[in-house]
């Protein structure tokens, strides 16, 4: 097993340099260097032709954008390892490194209650609707979750931001605490206001998740439950509730392990659809603004974050499921 | 043997045509001969899929939304009351008008629905501009009306038009935008790029998909294990940023077929990996099967065997996921386009529609924008309705 999860992670660690590959390509592919754009934006601000060239200069020479592509990529991987530098943000006047630490954490808390949230409800609904095939509960949930997979997240966003504003007239939407709140401690009060204020993109982000995790689960008990040893079993005379919730329902979680791997992406993206229309300080909105701007180091150190998070996800799902199920072939 | 075959068919039709004549006592016989005479014509495998398919409710429903928006981006000229092309900034903002029945406010009646222009006022007390009716004169509603001329698919020119007023009123059954367009003419207009976009992207993703899926398993040995490795590098891929980032880098200058053609391009290149999966699992299994060996042994080339068995055999599950994939392209482009990231004016898109609800004020006070939500509902929903009947159905030999 040890071997198994070893070279896992020697799997990952490819993909995260084919990741930053792609990232770096990224922030190369539009037209002119970094120190042009940045030219470019000074003078749109109304710089002197001097004083954005010799910025221009000062920031070429400083990233090294004058030196063969190969050189620049590893300077710039170097730099993220070593000193946790990302690049400059020049609408922020800022190391990208230093935006991503203040926005990451709150972009995390709320993508993993929300895979938390969509797991346990989308997984307790699965175990509901399974034993009840066809019925009618069955189908009213097919197709509530058939539905909410096909909405746009962000136009569920914008009805929602909607009534927050315009009906229920709420202020502070685009922000993670009231005013009251912003500067104190952690508090029970803070807690409770901080879930007012983030509960649309749980919602949201959560939704989908609940679906997919609910066909996920009864697809797999209707399996498992179609097994031998469950007919053993209920031949045996246990009750239907002790059946499906001690023996079959453990043996079919597996799937659900390995299936929260794929999860995250979908929470990520709906955490970072629902963040730009409401405007949170996550790292959506910020990876957006960039995009619009042009702020490149930001955009291509986004995606290489975002790479990251899924890819130690799916290597957690492994590694987890690994240890849970010892049945997994390791070739 | 064909000479006997079908003199077979057409005793077994005329036996049916027998059979709706009512002649009591002859009936009996019939039924039995019809129960012992085997069915020489085996059902096409198009055949059993439309059996099976028509069995389930949902994908006939779903196939219907699909169609119904199809119709409606196609025909959007003919489905408009008034010309898609115009603007008119005096029209602005007007919200979705009612229909009325019946006795009109001048106390006369109406045999088929009718609707009051709206007019621009100020409220009295608190100033703010608001749409009103104007009871003053009811217009009615006639269907297949002449009006603005257009050019039905770019080519024949027609002035007819589904439904219309007479001249000096206006139908705008669910509002105008801010230009003063009707929004229910323009979002049937803009299922033409979010339909045919996602399609474009589904069917470039399925040639990647399939061309790569078909090799993986078919060559095996290294081929497979390096294209395995690159399908789970591209899946492990953050998607949505990835797109978001692609698309941004469209130069704004770029006319609007290049920012089509790209856009569809970006879709592409990541929405391929289930279909190499599945297509790869498929063939793998088939590769063994006694007709692959035969053809083998026959002597046929690979790309024979590629083309003429095994592309058949794998097509069913490459039309399942064409169902699957389109709604998903049409979530994302729609999201894409409502952040001003992907298509742009002139061409006009779901999510383009949406932009303007971006602005809460402009939200708040005509709440109706909201109206493209409803397509894009009905256009997903349709697909992946349709795309889980047409799963059951794809494999009609499987026994359940």
């Amino acid at each position: 097993m040890v071997n198994y999860i070893f070279r896992r992670i020697v799997i990952a660690f490819f993909m995260l340099i084919g990741i930053g590959i792609v990232s770096f390509i990224v922030i190369q592919l539009p037209p002119g260097d970094y120190a042009s754009t940045y030219k470019g934006y000074l003078l749109a601000r109304g710089a002197t032709e001097q004083d954005a060239t010799r910025a221009e200069e000062l920031i070429r020479q400083q990233y090294g954008l004058d030196k063969p592509i190969v050189e620049q990529f590893i300077g710039w991987v170097k730099g993220i390892v070593t000193e946790g530098k990302f690049g400059y943000s020049f609408a922020y006047g800022k190391d990208v490194g230093v935006l991503i630490a203040e926005r990451i954490p709150m972009t995390l808390i709320i993508a993993i209650l929300a895979h938390a949230i969509s797991t346990v409800v989308g997984v307790g609904l699965g175990i509901y609707v399974a034993p009840r095939k066809y019925g009618i509960a069955d189908n009213v949930w097919a197709i509530i979750s058939f539905v909410l997979t096909s909405v746009p997240r962000f136009s569920l966003a914008i009805i929602i931001l909607y009534i927050l504003v315009i009906d229920l007239k709420q202020p502070s939407v685009s922000s993670f605490f009231s005013p009251q709140f912003v500067f104190a401690g952690w508090s029970f009060a803070k807690v409770v206001d901080m879930f007012q204020h983030i509960w649309p993109v749980l919602l949201i982000a959560g939704l989908g998740g609940v679906a997919r995790n609910m066909r996920v689960m009864r697809g797999n008990l209707l399996d498992v439950l179609g097994s031998q040893y469950v007919q053993t079993a209920r031949s045996k005379g246990l009750k239907e509730e002790t059946v499906i919730l001690k023996h079959a329902v453990p043996n079919a979680l597996h799937t659900i392990v390995a299936y929260q791997g794929t999860v995250l992406p979908y929470m990520l993206a709906g955490e970072l659809e629902v963040a730009i229309v409401l405007g949170l300080p996550t790292l959506g909105p910020l990876f957006y603004e960039a995009l619009v701007n042009g702020d490149i180091y930001i955009s291509g150190s986004l995606l290489l974050i975002y790479g990251v998070l899924i890819l130690v996800g799916n290597l957690l799902a492994d590694i987890f499921l690994s240890v849970l199920d010892p049945r997994i072939r390791y070739s | 043997m064909s000479a006997e075959k079908s003199e077979i068919i057409a005793s077994g039709s005329s036996l049916q045509q027998e059979m709706d004549i009512p002649l009591g006592v002859a009936q009996p016989d019939i039924a039995v001969l019809r129960e012992v005479t085997p069915q020489f014509e085996n059902e096409s495998y198009s055949q059993l899929v439309w059996r099976r398919f028509r069995r389930s409710k949902v994908s006939i429903v779903g196939g219907f939304m699909v169609l119904t928006l199809v119709f409606l981006a196609i025909f959007a000229d003919f489905f408009s009351p008034t010309t898609l092309y115009g603007v008119d900034l005096k029209a602005s903002f007007i919200p979705p008008q009612q229909v009325h029945f019946f006795t009109d406010a001048n106390g006369q009646f109406h045999i088929g629905p009718y609707v009051y222009n709206m007019v621009y006022t100020l409220n009295p007390t608190t100033f703010q501009v608001m749409w009103v009716e104007d009871t003053k004169k009811a217009y009615d509603i006639h269907f297949f009306v002449l009006g603005s001329e257009y050019k039905v698919l770019g080519i024949i020119p027609m002035n007819l038009h589904f439904f219309g007023v007479a001249e000096g009123g206006a139908v705008h059954i669910l509002g105008t935008d801010k230009f003063g367009r009707d929004l229910w003419g323009k979002a049937s207009e803009a299922g033409r790029i979010s339909l045919t976009m996602s399609l474009f992207g589904t069917i470039i993703s399925i040639l990647i998909g399939s061309v790569l899926g078909v090799a993986s398993g078919y060559y095996g040995g290294w081929i497979d294990n390096v294209l395995q490795r690159f399908t789970e590098f591209v899946t492990a891929f953050p998607s949505l940023p990835l797109f978001m980032a692609l698309a941004a880098l469209i130069p704004k200058t770029a006319d609007s077929f290049t920012v089509f053609v790209l856009m569809a391009c970006i879709f592409a290149i990541l929405s391929w990996t289930t279909l190499a999966r599945e297509v790869r699992g498929k063939v793998l299994s088939l590769r063994e099967s006694d007709f692959i060996m035969a053809a083998k042994e026959m002597g046929a080339s690979d790309s024979r065997i590629i083309f003429r068995h095994l592309y058949p055999n794998v097509l069913s599950h490459i039309i399942v996921i064409l169902t699957l994939t389109v709604p998903a392209i049409i979530l994302t482009e729609s999201f894409l386009s409502f952040l001003g990231i992907g298509i742009t004016e002139p061409l006009i898109s779901w999510g383009l529609m949406m932009r303007n609800t971006q602005d809460i004020q402009t939200l708040g006070q005509n709440s109706w924008i909201l109206a493209p939500i409803a397509f894009m509902v009905i256009a997903v929903l349709g697909f992946n309705f349709l795309g889980d009947g047409l799963r059951d159905a794809a494999d009609p030999y499987a026994v359940k």
